[in-house]
């Protein structure tokens, strides 16, 4: 059984349909990839599911369900008490989802306290050992440090701590990377696999970036203007890409045009709330657009673990 | 000062270019020295486009500030087409700077959002020649077809443009003097994969029509290998090397360039190197380690890395390298 089960998610601001539609599962120990653009509604999704959308958004779905138990019947309190314990996120920006005016060792004893409770001292010797787990150089220092006082992989290493305090079984983590240098970069996603081996923890990570995608999940989500386009497992996502989109990202990136004179890029820009078009999403930018593109709507299609929304999936010829 | 005559190619040459920026740490406490630029030397060829790798505070962005004389540099020298900025007078100054052009990283923040930006096109022009109104709004119309903007949007704001819309006006407004140097500080770091591949294009047609050379500044090891010619990987203000783009890719010598490439996240699966992720991060530049700066990080690192300063050393083709240990490391 999944962990984490997701049928027809949909998130509105007024007349918005920032997320439609959208189904995913993950299971435990299992690390999923959700990529896309910005707007196509990846970082929405995970809000949602931790019931952080404020008024007016709304969020509807038909199934939530979290290690069986319904997230949408549940009482609010019990749901609170689960998310932050059981299910914990990451954020983009380190520097900006720390509180400036507290410090290291108090945000995380919070956590600790919020979810498990226990003596001072022991709260306080619970948060020097989730320092040294996640390799925080002179953690008993750090402990009384300010986050002004921390470098951006510092900081996102203390929102991991923070996350991984009450061993959870889903870890979300938006882009945890983004913000970070290329050799931070690579220590951040070397912590996170190895949390996430030694805890067999489930971890569900977004990012545009198809490279990270490629080297740490196993399972990839390509969302699209809020809708998921195409599911699939890694590698063979890579290797034989059934939507159009998925297509275009991988061939826009540098990697696969070195010592071509210009990357193959799809002209355009994702609709944004007031442009979007009749048919399949994709239509005034895909390269294989047919009629029935243009006046309907696809819906995903394929086997479970390969679908794709397209009427006219590509089709890779055996060489 | 007589300095030796450069090749006829060359638009643009730093030597030793070094920025030291005084630091307060507090009341009647010494000032500290910041060396966010400590001894840069390249050339700049017409038409080509040079790349500067590194990580945040490795004095990337100080030495844009520098290329485009917005602050004086502290030491050292910058040629602009043969010319010395550094003892350049005002007018000879003011001559120069319209040759060397900026992007900027952030396209949000780099455009006024209160100016149409057929005006904020035009204004590089009405400040920097005598040509009439009508003129400057005819070529502020013809730049914005050049870089694929629609020139009868030239009265719309920023707020109406998307980021990739956005940073192709900020390349627009750079190139309205037709200048020899445009100095690109991330220009795509901000926009998404397939709208980072449509601004690649475009400036790669860009330079293709008017042979403008580049100083391209970026993080991202990928797009630095599509676009440059030669690559400058730097590391706490110092070059740590420098080298053709084929070369550093296909055989960097430097233990950092070669951490860097590893570290750079790979689709392909042959193509990714054996991933050795550095520890630790950048050290300050208040309070730069002793000998080579990158000794506390570096995977080969011996006693003699502590205490001597590696320099620069030409190993032939183009290829150069700070590394004490380059020779027995092969």
């Amino acid at each position: 059984m999944a962990l984490l089960e997701v049928q027809d998610l949909g998130v509105e601001f007024g007349a918005f349909r920032a997320v439609d539609n959208v189904s995913l599962h993950v299971d435990a120990g299992e690390v999923l990839g959700i990529v896309g653009e910005s707007g196509s509604g990846k970082s929405v999704t995970a809000l949602a599911l931790m019931g952080l959308i404020d008024e007016p958004g709304r969020v509807h779905a038909q199934r939530l369900m979290f290690d069986g138990r319904d997230l949408q019947t549940m009482p609010l309190k019990e749901r609170r008490g689960l998310l932050g314990r059981d299910i914990a996120m990451i954020f983009q920006d380190p520097m900006a989802s720390l509180n400036p005016c507290f410090t290291v060792e108090y945000q995380l004893v919070e956590t600790l306290r919020l979810h498990e409770g226990g003596s001072r001292k022991a709260l306080r010797a619970r948060a020097l050992e989730l320092l040294k787990q996640v390799e925080i150089p002179d953690a008993q220092r750090r402990l009384s440090a300010f986050p002004h006082q921390l470098s951006g992989g510092m900081s996102q290493r203390v929102m991991v701590a923070m996350a991984i305090a009450c061993n959870p079984r889903l870890l979300i983590a938006d882009e945890p990377t983004t913000a970070l240098d290329v050799t931070i970069q690579a220590q951040m996603l070397a912590l996170l696999i190895k949390l996430q081996r030694e805890r067999g923890m489930a971890l569900v990570l977004i990012t545009h970036d198809l490279g990270v995608v490629a080297e740490v999940a196993q399972r990839v989500l390509v969302m699209y203007a809020g809708q998921v386009v195409e599911t699939a497992r890694v590698p063979e996502i890579f290797e034989a890409p059934r939507h159009p989109y998925t297509e275009a990202l991988l061939s826009a990136l540098p990697e696969h045009n070195i010592g071509q004179r210009r990357l193959r890029s799809m002209g355009g820009i994702v609709p944004g709330a007031f442009d979007r078009p009749a048919g399949c999403l994709l239509s005034p930018r895909c390269p294989y657009v047919q009629p029935r593109c243009r006046a309907e709507r696809p819906a995903l299609d394929g086997d479970i673990g390969a679908q794709a929304r397209c009427f006219y999936p590509l089709i890779r010829v055996p060489a | 000062m007589n300095l030796p005559t450069v090749a006829p190619d060359v638009v643009l040459e730093t030597r030793s270019l070094a920025k030291h920026y005084p630091v307060s740490t507090g009341f009647l406490k010494p000032k500290l020295l910041a060396r966010a630029l400590d001894g840069v030397s390249f050339h700049l060829h017409v038409g080509k486009t040079l790349a500067v790798v590194g990580e945040s505070g490795c004095g990337k962005s100080t030495l844009a500030r520098q290329l485009t004389m917005i602050e004086t540099p502290s030491g050292g020298h910058l040629l602009l087409d043969g010319a010395d900025v550094t003892l350049a007078d005002a007018a000879l100054k003011k001559r120069l700077r319209q040759q060397v052009q900026m992007v900027f990283q952030n396209p949000y923040a780099s455009l006024n959002p209160r100016k149409k930006i057929g005006l904020a096109l035009e204004e590089p022009l009405a400040i920097n020649t005598d040509l009439p109104k009508a003129a400057r709004a005819e070529r502020a119309r013809a730049m914005m077809a050049r870089v694929g903007l629609r020139p009868e949007h030239d009265a719309r704001y920023p707020h109406m443009f998307s980021g990739g819309q956005r940073q192709r006006i900020a390349i627009a407004r750079a190139l309205m003097l037709s200048p020899r140097i445009v100095v690109l500080d991330e220009p795509v770091s901000a926009l998404d994969v397939s709208i980072q591949a449509q601004v690649l294009n475009l400036l790669m047609d860009l330079q293709d029509e008017t042979r403008v050379a580049y100083v391209f500044i970026s993080h991202n090891l990928a797009v630095v290998e599509l676009i440059a010619d030669e690559v400058l990987v730097m590391y706490l203000g110092k070059v740590v090397e420098r080298a053709p783009k084929t070369t550093l890719f296909k055989a960097p010598r430097h233990p950092y360039t070669q951490a860097l490439l590893a570290s750079t996240p790979r689709i392909n699966a042959t193509a990714r190197l054996q991933r050795q992720v550095l520890s630790g991060e950048l050290p300050s530049p208040l309070a730069p380690p002793s000998g080579c700066a990158f000794h506390k990080r570096c995977p080969h690192a011996q006693a003699r890395c502590r205490v001597e300063l590696p320099v620069l050393e030409d190993l032939g083709g183009g290829q150069q390298v700070a590394c004490l240990r380059v020779h027995e490391l092969g």
